[in-house]
């Protein structure tokens, strides 16, 4: 069935046209029932309704008689009724229509139209969280309402539309306001010079009785500050009407904030062409989140500085608003505030509103960084890794200042380099220095950082930057929380570095994931540690003649050819030398639980595998020939767990496409924290699989160094207990050899043989070698010779 | 090796577990008398182990493998010097993996 709303319904009743149902009855919508205690009696039931003529709502209140009608459902939202006894009356300064009896045409029906509520002038400004009831919104609007109207009275005769931004801007202000407030008499001002004007303002969501002038735009220019000043209405004493910082803009004409200070800067004296003076600024922060500097110059300052503490509640108002320089303010807000000797700060007790908080961020994370543009600023937190100590550095003007750098971690599973400048270094640079050298990893937020780039992105602190060690943010927590769930274990990659000189840092693989997620074939060569046993080496050509010219720097290292005659040509060097150099060139091949690879030792790490160097061993082979001790020097070499550091790339041989890996770099296997290492692993693999991975067994395919090292899920070639378990047969072996070492845990060689060194067969170890008693003998002979490390039969087959 | 007796790796806590059957751990030699030796498990534990006296010189870290007796004491088989440094903690990490997670790959 057609209904049709009486259009223009709610605009007469506002407008006062229409006051009772001897003027019209007309038919509405209930947009909106609710449940209210009525103040006085706070025992009586009242239903608040807005009532909608299909292009505008307004607020009315249900008679209590006709409470029952809602109780019983005939009345609900939706419901199209018609007014038959109803007054539309000033209740407290607004405009209320109370409806004594009413006839409900229909019970449900779709919300016809799209009404808007009637934004007649003054708006009530609302703090956020602070509910409006509707007394404490009349007190506030009586105060404005009476300015407004007064001033738009004695304003008459000026064009309005220097009246209308003031008041037009205090509507937007307003956020949420439920009770939209009409001030008949304000809105007869308006529509007395204004009868001409009928198109109904457009507005932010909020139109006004169409009697309203148009407002074709906002006035460009404020309102002149002299009006805020004058008339008689400007001194009204009434509680000041606290606008959200957001909501600030140059127009907003009388406004107040309460917030809280985050940050105060210090007092500043500078001369300008002008002359001299001094300014101090600090921000604010309210409960809506919204943030603003507040800056003072010259008297002003003078009066405020002291005034202001950071941490503390102010309510700030009549200050000017201009739009913020971005070059030195790091707000989300375009306008920055400006006090004058008119202005006032008046510090804040209750806490009622005590959900301003005294800070507030906007973090990113550690791999947004990298995306983000540099001189940006931004919020980070992060877990500090490391810290670096103070150095003195030159300014570009001469000037000596501090730098401390930090890495950053976080989440994102990047890390990042953290420079604090000045007093930062000094201040939260010590104590993070303190925390981090007791072991312990703080987190650390920093407000205002700017982000700059130089290798990578990197976050420097500047002038108002602030930094928060250890905070009690629900960040804060949650990071420290994956940190110490995972994050110490998880191989950060920095984007303070190019990345080749990062993740160098311990990208801590397993040989056969060279093969499996195919490195070195990208363009750059792939940079990974291994831990992995020296099983065989190729013991011809194990070193070269190399030119000894040095270039410069470097040694030319080139390969010479003998000339025959005992000199040596270098091709690249075009000359002779007597003396060639002997370099390593090692073809080693090395082992883990996983899998077997070739690699290339040159010189340096050669002569750290092999313990002398290549001269000298060349020496030993084919100089002195001393075949015994060159084998049992080739057979030290053997069985020894290192850490290598390798260089995998794909190069081009011919036709076809190898994988070469180049060890960069040899350490001596510290069992201790290789276990620590490989405990982490186990640690953060088991929370991510959360233990609904079965624990598969890795078959003896591999000839593995420990039996049965099926740790982790499967199919994962995480460094697993394998080292760990040597340990334990390290005690196994210790054991049957007698004491032959002397120190079970630190680093000592051979720990456990990739195969049996017993019987030589593989898939176990000497510790559970069913041939078990014949070769004790022997072993413990040649056994003698290494420091520890178990003798292996072979060395040139395998 | 003889398997026939595998004994299985403990530190202070799960001593009590394995009492009566063979077992293996690593002390701190804290105090040594004759007859038994007084140590400091990996987990902070107090342990006496006694039984034929280990062959001086002892060192700081002691490896014994024997019977549980108590839930503090073990009957020592035998011992093994583990050298001065050693790192408890990973050892402990081990006999809890050993008697927990990773259960069915020792004993």
């Amino acid at each position: 069935m057609e209904v049709s709303l009486t259009a223009g319904a709610i605009g007469k009743i506002m407008s006062g046209e229409v006051t009772s149902e001897n003027d019209m009855m007309p038919v509405l919508q209930v947009t909106d029932l609710k449940h209210v205690k009525a103040h006085q009696n706070p025992t009586s039931e009242r239903f608040r309704m807005v009532l909608s003529d299909g292009t505008h709502l307004h607020q009315g209140m249900l008679g209590a008689d006709l409470n029952n009608l809602v109780k019983d459902g005939s009345l609900q939202s939706g419901s199209i009724i018609r007014l038959t006894h109803f007054v539309g009356s000033i209740v407290q300064q607004r405009r209320i229509v109370i409806v004594m009896v009413l006839e409900v045409i229909k019970v449900k029906f779709d919300i016809i139209g799209n009404p808007v509520p009637i934004k007649p002038s003054d708006q009530r400004g609302t703090d956020s969280g602070i509910k409006l009831n509707t007394t404490g919104s009349e007190q506030q609007g009586r105060g404005e309402s009476s300015g407004v109207r007064q001033v738009i009275n004695t304003e008459t005769g000026r064009s309005n539309a220097a009246i209308s931004p003031q008041v037009v801007q205090r509507q937007v202000f307003g956020t949420g306001s439920s009770v939209p407030a009409s001030t008949p008499s304000s809105t007869r001002a308006y529509s007395n010079p204004s009868a001409g004007h009928g198109a109904p303002r457009q507005d932010y969501a909020r139109d006004p009785p169409t009697t309203y002038p148009r407002q074709p735009t906002y006035q460009p220019q404020p309102p002149p500050p002299m009006y805020a000043n004058r008339g008689p209405v400007a001194r009204n004493e009434a509680p000041p009407r606290i606008i959200p910082i957001n909501g600030l803009s140059p127009y907003s004409g009388r406004w107040t904030i309460k917030a809280r200070v985050t940050n105060k800067a210090e007092l500043r004296e500078y001369s300008n062409p002008r002359g001299q003076g001094k300014v101090f600024s600090f921000d604010l922060l309210d409960a809506d989140g919204g943030e603003i500097r507040v800056t003072c110059f010259n008297a002003v300052a003078d009066q405020f500085y002291d005034q202001i503490v950071v941490g503390n509640l102010y309510l700030v108002s009549r200050g000017s608003l201009r739009p913020a320089q971005k070059n030195f303010n790091h707000l989300p807000n375009d306008y920055e505030i400006t006090l004058d000797n008119a202005s006032t700060i008046q510090q804040c007790y209750e806490e009622d509103a005590g959900i301003i908080p005294h800070h507030q961020f906007h973090f990113r994370t550690v791999g947004d960084i990298e995306s983000m543009e540099t001189n940006s600023i931004i919020d980070v937190i992060g877990i500090v890794s490391s810290i670096s100590t103070t150095v003195a550095i030159m300014k570009k003007n001469g000037t000596e200042t501090q730098k401390r750098s930090l890495q950053l971690k976080d989440m994102s599973g990047r890390s990042v380099e953290v420079t604090m400048w000045g007093n930062f270094c000094n201040a939260e640079g010590q104590r993070l220095q303190n925390i981090c050298d007791s072991g312990g990893f703080p987190v650390l937020a920093v407000k205002a950082g700017r982000i700059s780039e130089f290798n990578g992105k990197a976050v420097s602190t500047i002038g108002s930057s602030k930094l928060f060690i250890d905070p009690d943010f629900v960040e804060a927590l949650k990071l420290k929380d994956w940190f110490e769930r995972e994050g110490k274990s998880v191989p950060c990659i920095s984007i303070s570095r190019e990345f080749s000189g990062s993740a160098r840092v311990d990208v801590r693989k397993t040989i056969s994931q060279i093969k499996d997620e195919k490195l070195g074939t990208s363009e750059k060569p792939d940079w990974i540690t291994v831990s992995a046993t020296i099983i065989y080496m190729k013991f011809d050509n194990f070193c070269y003649t190399a030119c000894p010219i040095m270039n410069g720097d470097r040694l030319c290292s080139k390969k010479v050819t003998s000339n025959g005659d005992g000199t040596w040509r270098c091709e690249k060097c075009d000359k002779n030398v007597d003396e060639c150099d002997y370099r390593y060139i090692l073809q080693l091949q090395i082992q883990d639980h996983t899998d077997i690879t070739w690699v290339t030792a040159f010189q340096e790490a050669g002569e750290e595998i092999m313990g002398m160097s290549a001269k000298d061993l060349y020496h030993v082979k084919y100089v002195n020939e001393e075949e015994e001790k060159f084998e049992s020097i080739i057979r030290k070499v053997a069985f020894t767990k290192y850490i290598l550091k390798l260089k995998v790339k794909e190069e081009t041989y011919g036709d076809e496409q190898r994988v070469k890996a180049t060890v960069v770099k040899v350490d001596k296997l510290n069992y201790s924290s290789d276990t620590k290492t490989i405990l982490d692993a186990m640690d953060k693999l088991r929370n991510r699989d959360a233990s609904s991975l079965p624990i598969k067994r890795e078959g003896s395919h591999h000839t593995v160094e420990v039996v049965n090292t099926s740790i982790g899920s499967a199919g994962t070639r995480d460094p697993s207990s394998v080292e760990r378990r040597d340990f334990g047969l390290h005690a196994h072996q210790s054991r049957q050899h007698g004491n032959q070492y002397s120190n079970g845990g630190s680093g000592p060689h051979g720990g456990g043989a990739t195969s049996c060194n017993v019987c030589g067969n593989s898939g176990h170890v000497s510790a559970n070698c069913p041939s078990v008693n014949e070769p004790q003998g022997q072993y413990r002979g040649t056994s003698g010779s290494y420091g520890g490390g178990l003798p292996r039969q072979h060395v040139g087959s395998y | 090796m003889d398997t026939s007796s595998p004994s299985a790796f403990v530190n202070g806590a799960l001593l009590r577990r394995y009492i009566g059957q063979k077992v293996r751990t690593v002390i701190q030699v804290i105090g040594s008398d004759t007859g038994s030796v007084v140590g400091k498990s990996t987990d902070d534990l107090q342990i006496v182990v006694r039984g034929p006296s280990p062959t001086p010189p002892l060192t700081t870290y002691l490896e014994v493998i024997g019977i549980a007796e108590s839930d503090n004491s073990i009957r020592a088989e035998t011992w093994t010097n583990f050298g001065n440094t050693f790192d408890p903690q990973n050892y402990n990490e081990l006999c809890k993996l050993a008697n927990g997670e990773f259960k069915h790959l020792f004993i």
